[in-house]
């Protein structure tokens, strides 16, 4: 089995200019989400109690500080991968359905298959955390849907979760493009 | 009468297509890249508020097929076939493969995904099993 140096690989897509081939590999994704032995015990439940938690024991316009599970997470198989949603919308742009086939082409594979994944949506700082918690939770559910009809994985295999503005992926740049972005996080089987 | 337009809908991806001898499989990445090319200003335009999923996308590409672009129509047919094309791939490899499972894999109980995984490693496998995992996409 191979094993990778970087658990995240973070790919932005805006900058992907239009009729770019295969903006982000399959063969990619299915690198660095890849080879889980154990199931981990992370559930949407509570990653909202977490999220809610630290809004209310770190007030401020932007999260001072990062929820406690992220740490956790971090060492989990995983893939960052840019989804673009219409603006205070949880529409996947279709500047996006190929990003969308590419982790369906991903969970298809022999490599994954049978694995289950949690899907976590983050937003940029702009809003209210509230707001921003509620929205990443509605468009990690619109990627959880199209997956799950559209690119027929078995939805059992797959969660759902938001944490909003909580965990920025650039806290210097709260507003960067960078922060919008899908957390994908394998949980074994 | 439902029967002659689906043969009409195959024979003209075929013809794009670029002909029927061996069925052209394509993944979803692909598929979603042609669409999008093809369809993506038609569904910025009609569909602005539909989301993917659940065919949404498909249904308001239907209810506006007098407006949509005939090159999103006949590409979003393409790309369809490819998929299904691929789809039955999958589900042969089983078959095709129950040789080479019995011969090279005979101990992997963990499953469908174990199994292929020990096939893809192997260097001796059937041409037609190799053929199937490829059609697959599974490469």
């Amino acid at each position: 089995m191979r094993r990778l140096t970087i658990a995240v690989v973070a790919v932005t897509l805006a900058a992907a200019t239009a009729g770019a081939q295969n903006i982000i590999s399959t063969q990619e994704i299915v690198e660095s989400l890849q080879g889980v032995e154990r199931e981990a015990t992370l559930n949407p439940q509570d990653i909202r109690a977490m999220a809610l938690e630290n809004i209310q024991r770190n007030p401020g316009e932007n999260a001072p500080k990062g929820v406690p599970m992220a740490n956790l997470m971090e060492n989990l198989r995983q893939f960052n991968v840019e989804i673009n949603f219409d603006f205070d919308s949880d529409r996947i742009n279709p500047s996006s359905y190929e990003a969308m086939g590419a982790i369906a082409d991903a969970l298809h594979t022999p490599y994954l298959l049978g694995q289950k994944f949690l899907i976590i949506g983050h937003t940029d700082a702009r809003g209210t955390r509230e707001y921003n918690l509620e929205l990443s939770q509605r468009r990690a559910e619109a990627v959880r849907n199209a997956l799950s009809t559209t690119f027929r994985i078995d939805p059992g295999r797959l969660l759902s979760a938001g944490l909003g503005e909580e965990e920025l992926r650039d806290p210097a740049n709260p507003d960067a493009a960078v922060n919008r972005r899908v957390q994908l996080i394998n949980i074994g089987f | 009468m439902q029967r002659l337009l689906s043969g009409a809908l195959i024979a003209l991806a075929m013809l794009i297509a670029g002909g029927p001898a061996q069925a052209q499989t394509m993944g979803y990445a692909d598929a979603m890249s042609i669409l999008v090319k093809s369809c993506g200003p038609d569904i910025e335009k009609y569909c602005k508020n539909v989301n993917l999923g659940n065919g949404r996308i498909e249904s308001c590409l239907a209810d506006n097929a007098a407006d949509v672009s005939d090159t999103c129509k006949a590409d979003y047919v393409a790309a369809y076939l490819a998929l299904q094309a691929r789809f039955a791939a999958q589900e042969a490899v089983p078959q095709l493969c129950a040789a080479d499972v019995n011969r090279l894999c005979p101990r992997v109980t963990r499953g469908k995904g174990f199994t292929l995984q020990c096939l893809l490693n192997k260097t001796r496998l059937s041409d037609r099993c190799s053929q199937a995992i490829t059609d697959a996409g599974y490469r």
